[in-house]
């Protein structure tokens, strides 16, 4: 089975470094950064990752708005996002699942921890 | 007889006429000059006028109709004298006095009066009292018993403390100057009907001005309290905004902070894992405690958001049907990693139980109480996680409501007797080995909070030296009709 192949979505640089060190780390998967939702788009695209991991809050264009586009894309569409959020009630999480979302993973986290979150939100038989 | 009848007629007409203005005016003034225009009108009398009696017992004319060729009473004061004692008893009781001729000695009028009398020309009267019935709430104060009245009635002083009382405002008098005048019946009904509209009028004009007066008052007093309102209304207001603004700030300080702890915690876990260079002895050390901190911090910011919540309302439990097998075997997994640093065994029991609840609040409380025994186990030690269902239940021995029951059971050092309730309140801990253990003093008291707001109980109970058991409870029943929100 080829490599998972992960995109991170978040403006924060650190947060974008850690995650990758992380799950590189723990699951030896490949990650592909973008600090941006249009950089995050446009990277969907052309590399199709086999899953989109997406900071909510976002200064330009916010988790919700980019998520939107990359549903309205054919080539993003069918991509599962996973929502990276600081928020955690489950009305909260309701709404996020209401979108089409995947799933969640709060923050704080370990990234170290991030592939078997993964795996587990998307039921990927990895471990 | 035709033009007596058709007197008569006009009599009646006029009188009429002025009954309908009497009671289409409320202004006083107005009915008396309209009162005695009309009398002098329907009597073609000389002069009629209108006599009000003061308190001291002086008076004057205060209304007045006059033919031309005869003098002018009014604003005429009287003395005292002109009206005596007894004739002032005699009018309240509403006698009517008709003087065919003044100068006849059977008229019985006084010396005084009658010089008074030649001097104005008055050939004839016709006087006609004026009596308001006054009640006690015209004059404030208290009930009497009506027997007293009848006596007070007649010494005619407004006493202030009858029932109801004739109180002499004033007369309705009719002069003839170019003649005596022989008054008959028709004249005197005419007066005594004209009287009477006269002292209902003054009545109502007096009712009237009490209203307005209370209307006034009661206006005044509402204007009052609705400023108060309005005052607490903005204060509450202002509190509100205030606590609002507290909020938020918790709320986005709460936030902000969880992406530099994400990168911090993240980038330590993945300094400890070692690969990314080797550490000296100190340099692992200093690490170790950089990522304790962290994780400390970590689990205090995410306290920290559930407190602001349950303070200010905002707990939001969101029940569904969840299976605590599930809920089990998530907390179980998470303290995973924990456990084996300390280690610590977990021994669960995932029976397949149903409960109402919110699934992810209740994992919150799993996963304290876990991450609690096994910080307070010694190595090696085991910690049992455990459900049941209870027919009869624990909390409640004369209920026959089901409960649930989650067991939390450690070999640890165990927990005082008076510190076993302690415990649930915020910010309360152990001892002071227990902060070191990097307790925030917050997870109990949320997780009373959380049971509690599922209609559950939760306690401890210990031997110390010999572990402790952290025992809640979830009612089983669901009941019909209710709603899977509810706000704290």
């Amino acid at each position: 089975m080829p490599t998972k192949r992960i995109l991170i979505i978040d403006d924060e640089e650190t947060i974008q470094t850690v995650v990758q060190f992380g799950i590189k780390m723990s699951a030896g998967w490949d990650v592909l950064t973008a600090g941006s939702g249009a950089q995050g788009i446009q990277i969907a695209q052309l590399e199709k990752p086999d899953v989109i991991l997406l900071d909510v809050m976002m200064n330009d264009m916010d988790g919700i708005a980019t998520f939107k586009a990359l549903q309205a894309h054919a080539k993003t569409g069918q991509i599962p996002v996973i929502f990276l959020t600081a928020k955690a009630q489950t009305g909260e999480k309701r709404q996020f699942n209401d979108l089409g979302v995947s799933g969640v993973i709060t923050k704080p986290f370990n990234s170290l921890n991030l592939p078997e979150q993964i795996a587990h939100i998307l039921h990927w038989v990895t471990f | 007889m035709q033009t007596k009848l058709h007197h008569q007629q006009q009599r009646v007409e006029l009188f009429s006429d002025v009954m309908l203005k009497i009671r289409q005016s409320l202004q006083v003034e107005d009915i008396l000059q309209t009162t005695v225009t009309a009398a002098q009108q329907i009597l073609q009398a000389d002069r009629v006028l209108i006599y009000h009696v003061l308190p001291n017992r002086t008076g004057k004319t205060i209304s007045e109709v006059v033919l031309p060729e005869y003098p002018t009473l009014m604003h005429l004061e009287f003395a005292e004298e002109v009206l005596p004692e007894h004739y002032h008893q005699l009018y309240a009781q509403g006698r009517v006095r008709a003087i065919a001729d003044v100068h006849d000695p059977a008229a019985g009028l006084a010396d005084c009066l009658v010089e008074f009398i030649n001097q104005f020309d008055i050939k004839a009267k016709l006087i006609v009292p004026i009596v308001q019935t006054l009640n006690v709430h015209s004059l404030g104060s208290s009930p009497h018993n009506s027997q007293d009245d009848s006596q007070h009635i007649s010494q005619g002083k407004s006493k202030k403390n009858s029932l109801t009382h004739n109180h002499l405002w004033g007369l309705l008098i009719a002069h003839q100057c170019r003649s005596t005048r022989h008054w008959v019946e028709f004249d005197l009904r005419l007066m005594q009907q004209l009287a009477n509209q006269i002292g209902m009028a003054l009545s109502h004009a007096q009712l009237l001005e009490q209203w307005e007066e209370l209307m006034n008052t009661r206006t005044a007093e509402l204007t009052e309290i609705n400023h108060n309102l309005q005052q607490e209304i903005n204060a509450r207001m202002h509190a509100e905004a205030a606590l609002h603004r507290g909020n938020e700030f918790i709320s986005v300080i709460s936030h902000e902070l969880r992406t530099p702890l994400t990168s911090l915690h993240s980038a330590l876990k993945l300094l400890a894992t070692g690969r990314l260079g080797h550490l000296s002895a100190t340099g692992q050390q200093m690490l170790a405690i950089a990522d304790e901190s962290t994780e400390r911090l970590v689990r205090l910011v995410n306290n920290v958001l559930d407190l602001q919540r349950i303070e200010s309302g905002n707990l939001v439990i969101e029940r569904q049907m969840c299976h605590a097998a599930t809920l089990i075997t998530h907390a179980v997994e998470s303290m995973q990693a924990t456990a084996q640093q300390s280690e610590i065994t977990l021994v669960t029991q995932p029976d397949d139980i149903s409960i109402w609840a919110d699934p992810d609040y209740i994992l919150q409380v799993l996963t304290n109480l876990l991450s609690n025994a096994i910080k307070f186990s010694s190595p090696g030690g085991k910690v049992w996680l455990i459900v049941t269902r209870c027919d009869s239940s624990p909390t409640l021995p004369h209920a026959s409501v089901p409960e649930i029951v989650f067991r939390v059971r450690d070999e640890g050092q165990g927990i005082p007797t008076d510190q076993l309730e302690r415990i649930f309140e915020r910010f309360q801990q152990v001892n002071a080995a227990d902060r070191k253990k990097g307790g925030t003093g917050l997870g109990l008291s949320i997780c009373r909070t959380i049971i509690e707001q599922h209609g559950g109980k939760i306690w401890a109970e210990s031997t110390p030296g010999n572990g402790s058991t952290f025992t809640f409870t979830l009612p089983a029943q669901v009941r019909a009709g209710h709603t899977s929100n509810q706000q704290c």
